[in-house]
């Protein structure tokens, strides 16, 4: 069974039309290709997906892909709780 | 300065099928794309309802993914999607994909907008209560959306925009490109139209209006009680005839006439003088007013006064000719696509042309004394002419017909 962190990644490959295998922690969101529309589609299809609320401002300070799939994991672990 | 204008390539996305082949196929053999469909608006709204409508047939996504050789996703609205499929395979048989630029125009036309993404995100903000809408609504919506994204997509970068007017927005799209062509503003235009609305609240709109037929379309025949709206885009490039022959394109057909026209009446209600306003200055311009024989596609939308008052006027037209000319009316196949409509009745009619054949009318139920043309009923039928008419008559009172000759 898929883990969160992948569904999380392919759900980014499928929003931002973006490689699926270029979607490493490591990477920033830059590297991707991932600018602020994509980054709202996400989080847009996130909120549709797992009925998470997520605020304008989740992803102000963050830096790569590890630390944008971490935000999403705890707001949706948080909603599921 | 004036050029003639030459078609060069043809697309097609409806209910008939994802090309022009598997549109044409499917309009020759009289396999019709009319079906009763569950529009169900969800939790916060009435009980679901279904209707009589012609959806897009086949994943429409897939194929334009394929065509591009690219990702799409959900970047684009149905009508937008539909549009640069459209596009791209009549570009494709032109053989201009890749080679466009500032010498190319883009006009299309619509009736509506981006009403399933429009309906959706309403759904999210009344229904749900949801503050936030998809970052893309505004560029998916936007009734240039379709053109842009068929400029952004084919580098077209000469005069490029939308045009609206009901049910006559690919007419006056077509009639705007050649003209842009006739002046010597663009060398190659790709016009057309496209419309996707079938969507809960929008159907619910149409009915309101008493014009949607409850079984299904049957133009010119008795007991007609309505409309069925289609889904779907269809696209031509034009080009001037110098610059196709210059490239030594292959010449499908060209565009001999064309006539525009307001009723400045009523809403809904068609006029004999606004019909015959338009239709009479394209016969003119094409000097068939006394020709052996003409396939008429006809506007055909199946309502008791369109059919009734179309008739009229081709008998108006022509006199005790009018019954040389063969009738179809072929949104009994795929649905009224509203501002799609006369391109996609252009593709259909083109090919007939081309194959020397007549799709038939279908549903139809019997004669009625006001509508006494000559209709093709039961089987497509051999045809010998060269010369296709296409009447648009929009809600609104606004009118297109457009004249095309087979290139021989």
């Amino acid at each position: 069974m898929a883990t969160l962190e992948d569904e999380l990644l392919d759900l980014v490959a499928e929003e931002a039309l973006i490689d699926r295998a270029k979607l490493v922690r490591e990477a920033t969101l830059e590297d991707v290709g991932l600018d602020s529309v994509d980054v709202v589609s996400i989080v847009f299809a996130i909120e549709e997906k797992y009925g998470a609320e997520i605020a304008e401002d989740a992803f102000k300070n963050t830096l790569n892909l590890g630390e944008f799939v971490d935000t999403l994991k705890g707001l949706i672990e948080a909603k599921q709780a | 300065m004036t050029h003639r204008i030459v078609v060069t390539g043809l697309g097609a996305v409806s209910a008939l099928g994802l090309s022009v082949e598997e549109t044409w196929t499917a309009a020759r053999d009289g396999v019709g794309g009319i079906a009763p469909m569950l529009f169900d608006p969800g939790p916060n709204g009435p009980e679901g309802h279904t209707t009589p409508v012609a959806m897009v047939k086949g994943d429409a996504l897939a194929a334009t993914e394929a065509a591009l050789g690219r990702r799409v996703g959900a970047s684009l609205d149905a009508f937008g999607l539909y549009a640069v499929k459209a596009s791209h395979e009549a570009l494709a048989q032109a053989g201009l994909v890749g080679t466009l630029g500032a010498r190319t125009a883009a006009v299309y036309g619509h009736g509506f907008a981006g009403l399933h993404t429009l309906e959706e995100g309403f759904e999210r903000f009344y229904g749900r209560k949801a503050a936030r809408l998809h970052p893309l609504t505004v560029p998916k919506v936007m009734v240039s959306a379709p053109v842009s994204a068929i400029a952004m997509e084919f580098g077209i970068k000469g005069p490029v925009f939308g045009v609206t007017s009901a049910c006559s927005s690919s007419g006056h799209a077509i009639i705007q490109g050649s003209a842009l062509l006739a002046s010597g503003m663009a060398d190659v235009a790709v016009v057309g139209g496209s419309e996707a609305i079938n969507t809960p609240g929008c159907l619910r709109a149409w009915e309101g209006l008493q014009a949607m037929s409850p079984t299904t379309c049957r133009p010119f025949s008795e007991g007609r009680d309505g409309m069925a709206i289609g889904e779907g885009a269809a696209s031509l490039v034009l080009e001037t005839l110098e610059h196709a022959q210059g490239r030594g394109a292959t010449i499908l057909a060209e565009l001999t006439g064309s006539g525009m026209s307001s009723d400045a009446f009523h809403w809904t209600q068609p006029s004999l003088e606004g019909a015959l306003a338009a239709m009479r200055p394209a016969v003119d311009q094409a000097d068939i007013l006394d020709a052996a024989q003409i396939l008429i596609s006809a506007h055909g939308t199946g309502t008791p006064l369109n059919d009734k008052n179309e008739t009229q006027a081709v008998h108006a037209l022509f006199g005790d000719r009018a019954k040389r000319h063969p009738v179809i009316a072929t949104k009994s196949l795929h649905g009224h696509l509203i501002g799609a409509t006369l391109a996609l009745q252009g593709v259909i009619g083109l090919e007939a042309l081309r194959h020397g054949l007549a799709p038939a009318i279908q549903n139809y139920l019997g004669p009625d004394p006001d509508c006494d043309l000559d209709l093709v009923l039961g089987e497509a039928r051999p045809i010998e002419t060269d010369t296709l008419m296409l009447n648009a008559f929009a809600f609104g009172g606004l009118n297109t017909t457009i004249i095309f000759k087979r290139w021989a």
